[in-house]
């Protein structure tokens, strides 16, 4: 029904901002890893998700309601309910980033450091051959979180009937009242 | 000490197995240039012409870059990287012995290099040629 729905102010522009220009620096990144004609590319790619991530950090504490790591942290327990929720075809519903979808968050920021870090030294030649493995295995980690990500926002959205890359662009989602987790 | 001595044998048999396992692996790996030159050769079905990689790695093929645009045209110096600037350790294994000893690098900087200079994958002809003009320098 639609007079049950309520539209929420959910994310910040710079939480919006900041997934869409990590979407761009990853995907140019990964696009140019191979090629030795568009190095610099890749690296300008590198420091610009680093930088990214940085912000995000910062802004996870002084971000606004739903941005804050605080809001979000995934303890085991959160996640195996929810995900037990998603089976059972009851999902609990949260406003904010859902326990599954903040485990991505922070697996994505964490090998976000490792891959710009061991990028970082293997452009400055150190580290040797561990450290071309340690940036590759990030870097595919990376990925491999992103299509989870992508198929959990695939499956949450039609699960909740609500459009969540749509809330990642404009910052609004319409909340039905449909068993509320946070 | 009777009581620890099945215990120490365990674990000797152990680290021995682990070590022969270890050699195994790293065994399987460690390779000689001239093993690229031969396994080449073989996926190509002809011997190699180090005057043909000769050419093929000093002049541009259908690329703004030919190999020697970093490696330079002479391999067994010190190369530079044509975008970055950055040195490249000499390619020539007469002047580097840690050239061409791994496979799974071999095979990951012929694929990148080769869609580099020339937009597409390289022949095993053309890898057995560049091959055999690298080994014969001195």
């Amino acid at each position: 029904m639609q007079t049950d729905t309520q539209a929420v102010r959910v994310w910040d522009l710079p939480t919006r901002l900041f997934h869409w220009s990590l979407v761009a620096s990853f995907a140019t990144a990964f696009l140019t890893a191979e090629s030795e004609k568009l190095r610099d590319v890749h690296v300008l790619a590198g420091y610009s998700l680093a930088g990214l991530i940085a912000f995000r950090l910062l802004w996870g504490f002084v971000g606004g309601a739903h941005a804050r790591f605080a809001d979000f942290l995934p303890t085991p327990r959160k996640v195996f309910d929810y995900l037990t929720s998603l089976m059972n075809g009851e999902p609990q519903h949260y406003v904010g980033h859902n326990p599954a979808g903040a485990v991505a968050i922070f697996a994505l920021l964490g090998l976000g450091l490792v891959a710009a870090a061991s990028g970082w030294a293997v452009y400055e030649d150190m580290g040797g051959h561990f450290m071309e493995e340690l940036h590759e295995v990030a870097a595919n980690g990376m990925m491999a979180v992103v299509v989870i990500h992508i198929a959990g926002v695939i499956v949450s959205s039609w699960l909740h009937r609500e459009n969540l890359v749509k809330a990642m662009v404009t910052g609004w989602k319409n909340i039905r009242n449909e068993n509320p987790a946070g | 000490m009777m009581r620890s001595t099945p215990f120490m044998e365990t674990d000797m048999r152990h680290i021995s197995i682990l070590a022969a396992l270890l050699i195994a692996a790293g065994g399987a790996h460690a390779e000689s240039p001239r093993d690229f030159l031969t396994r080449f050769e073989k996926e190509a079905g002809a011997a190699a012409s180090p005057e043909r990689g000769a050419r093929f790695f000093t002049t541009k093929q259908s690329g703004e870059w030919s190999c020697a645009s970093c490696h330079t045209d002479k391999p067994t110096q010190v190369g530079r990287h044509a975008k970055t600037d950055k040195a490249i350790t000499a390619l020539a294994p007469v002047a580097n012995a840690e050239r061409f000893t791994d496979a799974a690098k071999v095979d990951k900087w012929f694929r990148r290099n080769c869609n580099d200079t020339l937009s597409r994958l390289c022949t095993a002809q053309e890898k057995a040629d560049v091959m055999g003009w690298l080994l014969s320098l001195k």
